[in-house]
């Protein structure tokens, strides 16, 4: 009895009702988090819209992006109207209508004017410790892919590399404020009391005194580059190495020195890999807040960094506002009302658009290296 | 340079060849016969090459400074607070205030108590009035929106002067168009009441549709609303009489403790201060006798000198107020013995159980503490006559008070206590929550992405959780506390959802929103790592399965997740790390209530607000003045985190390197 019909299996293979169970649950879960990512978005751009963006030409609202922080003032004239005017204009406001009661007068912190402040601030920290961690880091990276031999030296070096890599970011807020704050030497003429160490220098009264920069935009710059040290020297020593060997011996063969080849045959094919992953460390290093807390932020200051200083050098000394603080600052210190929103949704959302510029940016300059770079 | 450069160069040529066939990193031995230098600065052993070398080396070397200084300066500043809080807790006995705090352990208790039974007497009130408590809730909560809306323009017309010029009354017209305007955009978009019927709901509405802008008294339905909630209560209390009595009872037995003890804590406070403003002039008198030895000029000198034996304080006289303390020992111990006595005799009048499950929880609780409430009672007159205020405080018990004391208590009159002990559990709580949310997801999308997902999927899956890594913390913190944290909030006030334990939530920011955002923080760092881990099996495993006849969701199951068991491993541990280390979020979102968490609530525990390690050095590093015994121990803790964070990453790197090997 032959009987073809008997011998095709009918009906589903037998682990399929499983396979589908499983693939739907598994991308189930995996579509959850891309929902949930896409309505986080799609809540702030939408909150926060109405403060950045504007129906009129240039439909940013230019103001917001360059006035200075300020107190805003809630109130009612006398005909019921409600003004809403930062500390300046309420000033202006009230000079101009001497005599005029007003009423229901409220005022919310740091919620009024623009955040040309801390965007300003978060721009000098970040350009302050990319530069100081790109230049030791991309050393230490040079050493590590061109000179480095096995040794326990090099072995301590990795060593510290992954372990500073994992610290969290509160504890190199306690350490920049232990040692950038408080102990690292200044030359002074006159050091302060709670010096370590002062030793003269025999010249015009000055002592090199233990007494740290205070909280100051070089502090949390040096704060910061400590903390993205790790990630540049890893990434920095990817791209060096892959750069072809074949490089390096051809100019070693026509009598290029080491330096030199590395300067001339290495560098320059690395370079755009190294600056590439420096990108994703910029992102990193905008979004920290817990590290510059104590080291260079402050919550309220009126003029920008730059303004009134006797010398350019003094900014690095000034304290500066940033935008990931000010932005706990909103969240965190005030009373939250429909006065305010403006405020924290325009500042998140702002805060937002650069670090969404920043990384896709290198996301996409990876891929497109990646399909350039051939050897 | 010239030709023994190239020549030098030629043999690291070889090196560089020999090294890269090999492994990367990895060089060969140093030759073995170097050439001979022929410049004289070479023969010493300077050159250019050698000196470009060594500033590489010294920048490579930076880490281990850095490392080494984080290190240094964290037991600088951190290891100065054992002995200082060890002098805090001397002080503390010294003074007497130890003494106090065995009776008003007691007395805490005893308040502890009497709070678990009101609040089960009045759970179980509410609990039957429900009906009417809601109802009344949605009604007063529907009004003051709508007053909360129409408040601005309403004090205007309130506050106006009331004259009757022309130009006020043409304004007082405009105000009250302004007011009517107001009024009726208020009525738009009110707040859902479930619990009124309809009729109830428009009779509502229609009432503040007319309310004129001078009324006062409350709309008619909330009022009748709330005196039927009043009636309710009333009613269902009756059959508590007795309980109430009892409760009542209770709670006047520690009034006597209690006089005694605010009697006491006068005099000791008094002596502590005497000691601490002592203990500021010694200090005082040495930091004046350092600067009389470091002085040049002899009659300074002289002077510094005589200056400190001036401020040698005289020894604050400790034993008069100690042995008036120690005199009341018996009296102490009496009211002891009368508590224990009245909380023996209560614990029968107590009802077995009540209907309400919130309440029988609550009195089950009060129950379940009360032997121990009796026991302490019992050991207090033991303790108390084996106290002694000479008794001499030992470092260890600093350490020890510091790992397992169960307050973090700071800026108080009365004594600092610094207890990790809220902190860590707050942290790990909050830890839990995150990684039991974050590993499935985490864990199940890595494979999805890795063995089912297309590839036009993953193109897409994969920027997205890149993405979620990259938004900064603070802005997640802030999304939790003005967004996630109210429709939280919401969720758990549904009529639907009152069987999930904690539900109505009672604080917006608790353990589970911060375990939440942690969550999505931690999914990205565990994803990329999982998947990793099962990219780098070798895919003859899976081929391998196959053949031999297993379906795909087999060879993921059986052969891929098993294969790259230790790099998952690593990634669940980097995640725990990175949750563990993050500030910003905990610090928003986690609610920053110093306490351990009652545990009595069950699951609801996690609905309760707490603070963590890292959230408690952000918020006070800020306040404390610099080389304070509290700014020293939040130094400490800094410490204990930096131990604790690498620690994981290094157990999670042992995992990778296993691997790997």
């Amino acid at each position: 009895m032959f009987d073809p019909e008997k011998l095709i299996r009918k009906g589903l293979p037998k682990g399929y009702l499983k396979d589908i169970v499983v693939r739907l649950f598994l991308g189930g879960i995996t579509y959850l988090i891309v929902v949930i990512a896409v309505l986080l978005f799609a809540k702030i751009i939408s909150d926060g819209a109405p403060a950045l963006f504007t129906s009129k030409f240039p439909f940013v609202d230019t103001e917001f992006l360059t006035a200075r922080n300020e107190t805003l003032h809630v109130f009612d004239d006398l005909q019921g109207t409600r003004h809403q005017l930062p500390a300046s204009r309420y000033n202006e406001y009230l000079a101009a209508h001497p005599g005029e009661a007003i009423y229901n007068e409220h005022t919310f912190s740091y919620s009024g004017g623009g955040i040309a402040g801390p965007i300003v601030g978060t721009a000098l920290l970040t350009v302050g410790s990319i530069i100081l961690a790109l230049f030791f880091g991309v050393s230490a990276a040079i050493y590590l892919a061109e000179y480095a031999k096995q040794s326990p030296f090099i072995h301590a070096v990795r060593l510290a590399i992954l372990n500073l890599a994992g610290i969290p970011s509160i504890v190199f807020g306690l350490f920049g404020f232990s040692v950038f704050v408080l102990a690292v030497p200044v030359i002074t003429a006159t050091p302060s009391d709670r010096t370590l160490l002062a030793i003269p220098l025999f010249l015009n009264d000055w002592v090199l005194s233990f007494q740290g920069w205070n909280s100051s935009l070089i502090a949390g710059c040096a704060t910061l580059a400590c903390m993205i040290l790790p990630v540049i020297i890893t990434a920095s020593e990817e791209s060096l190495r892959a750069v072809p060997q074949g490089f390096r011996d051809a100019s070693l063969a026509m009598g290029g020195t080491r330096w030199q080849t590395i300067r001339k045959c290495v560098l320059p094919y690395s370079l755009p890999g190294i600056l590439t992953s420096s990108l994703l460390a910029i992102t990193r290093v905008a979004g920290e807040t817990a590290p510059i807390m104590f080291t260079a932020a402050v919550a309220a200051k009126d003029d920008l960094p730059w303004q009134g200083l006797s010398n350019p050098f003094g900014i690095l000394s000034s304290q500066v506002q940033a935008l990931p603080y000010h932005i706990y600052t909103l969240a965190a210190r005030i009373p939250n009302s429909e006065y305010t929103q403006r405020a924290q949704y325009g500042s998140v959302l702002v805060f937002l658009i650069l670090v969404a510029i920043l990384s896709s940016g290198s996301m996409v300059l990876r891929a497109k290296m990646r399909s350039n770079l051939k050897w | 340079m010239g030709i023994v450069g190239s020549f030098r160069d030629a043999h690291f040529l070889a090196k560089h060849r020999q090294s890269n066939s090999t492994s990367p990193g990895t060089m060969a031995h140093e030759e073995s016969s170097p050439p001979k230098p022929s410049h004289r600065f070479q023969r010493k052993g300077f050159s250019y090459e050698r000196l470009i070398k060594y500033f590489f080396a010294s920048n490579a070397g930076l880490t281990i400074v850095i490392l080494v200084l984080i290190m240094v300066f964290l037991l600088k500043e951190g290891l100065g607070f054992f002995p200082g809080y060890r002098r805090e807790l001397e002080t503390y006995r010294i003074a007497g205030l130890e003494f106090v705090d065995i009776s008003r352990k007691n007395l805490t208790a005893h308040e502890q108590l009497t709070s678990l039974l009101n609040r089960a007497y009045f759970a179980e009130i509410n609990g039957k009035s429900n009906r009417e408590m809601r109802r009344t809730q949605e009604a007063s909560a529907l009004f003051n929106a709508f007053s909360d809306r129409i408040a601005p323009t309403r004090d205007l017309i309130l506050n106006n002067p009331q004259g009757e010029t022309d130009a006020n009354t043409g304004m007082l017209a405009t105000l009250r168009a302004n007011f009517e305007k107001q009024r009726e955009k208020a009525l738009e978009k009110l707040l859902p009441t479930p619990h009124l019927t309809a009729g109830e709901r428009r009779q509502l509405i229609d009432s503040l549709r007319n309310r004129p802008a001078e009324a006062a008294e409350d709309p008619p339905l909330v009022t009748t609303l709330a005196a039927e909630f009043a009636a309710a209560q009333q009613k269902n209390s009756e059959p508590l009489q007795a309980y109430r009595s009892t409760i009542d009872t209770f709670e006047s037995a520690g009034a006597d403790l209690g006089a005694a003890i605010m009697e006491m804590t006068e005099s000791v406070t008094a002596t502590k201060e005497k000691l601490q403003s002592a203990d500021i002039l010694e200090k005082d008198r040495k930091t004046l006798l350092s600067a009389a030895s470091n002085a040049k000029d002899p009659a300074e000198r002289e002077k510094l000198r005589s200056e400190a034996e001036a401020a040698l304080a005289e020894k604050p006289d400790i034993d008069t107020p100690i042995q008036a303390l120690l005199e009341r020992r018996p009296d102490c111990i009496r009211l002891h013995q009368e508590l224990k006595t009245a909380a023996a005799g209560i614990i029968s009048q107590i009802p077995q159980s009540l209907t309400e499950s919130d309440a029988n929880r609550l009195l089950k609780a009060a129950r379940n503490a009360w032997p121990v409430f009796l026991a302490d009672l019992d050991a207090a007159p033991q303790k108390i006559n084996r106290w002694k205020h000479t008794d001499m405080v030992p470092l260890s018990d600093a350490i020890l008070s510091f790992l397992t004391g169960k307050d973090w208590v700071t800026g108080g009159e009365w004594q600092d206590f610094y207890g990790i002990l809220p902190l860590a559990v707050g942290s790990l709580m909050i830890a839990i929550v995150a990684l039991v949310i974050a590993i499935p997801v985490g864990i199940g999308s890595a494979i999805y992405v890795n063995q089912f997902a297309a590839r036009r999927e993953q193109a897409l899956v994969k920027p997205v959780i890149e993405f979620i890594q990259a938004i900064p913390s603070v802005v997640l913190g802030f999304v939790g506390i003005l967004v996630f944290g109210t429709v939280l909030r919401e969720i758990s006030v549904m009529d639907s959802l009152q069987w999930v334990p904690g539900f109505p939530i009672e604080e917006r920011l608790n353990i589970f929103t911060a375990g939440c955002l942690l969550a999505l923080m931690s999914i990205p760092t565990i994803f990329s790592l999982a998947e990793d881990a099962l990219n780098n099996v070798p895919s003859a495993y899976a081929e391998a399965s196959e053949a031999l006849g297993a379906s795909h969701v087999q060879t993921t199951f059986r052969v891929m997740i098993p294969a790259a068991f230790s790099g998952i491993l690593a990634a669940i541990l980097l995640g725990f790390g990175r949750v563990i280390g993050e500030t910003m979020v905990v610090l928003l979102v986690a609610g920053n209530r110093i306490k351990i968490p009652d545990f009595s609530a069950g699951l609801g525990t996690f609905f309760q607000p707490t603070h963590t390690l890292t959230g408690i050095i952000a918020q006070e590093l800020g306040e404390v003045p610099l080389g304070s015994v509290h700014y020293r121990a939040l130094f400490v803790v800094g410490i204990l985190l930096f131990v604790v964070v690498l620690g994981i990453n290094a157990t999670a790197h042992h995992f990778v390197n296993r691997v790997k090997k």
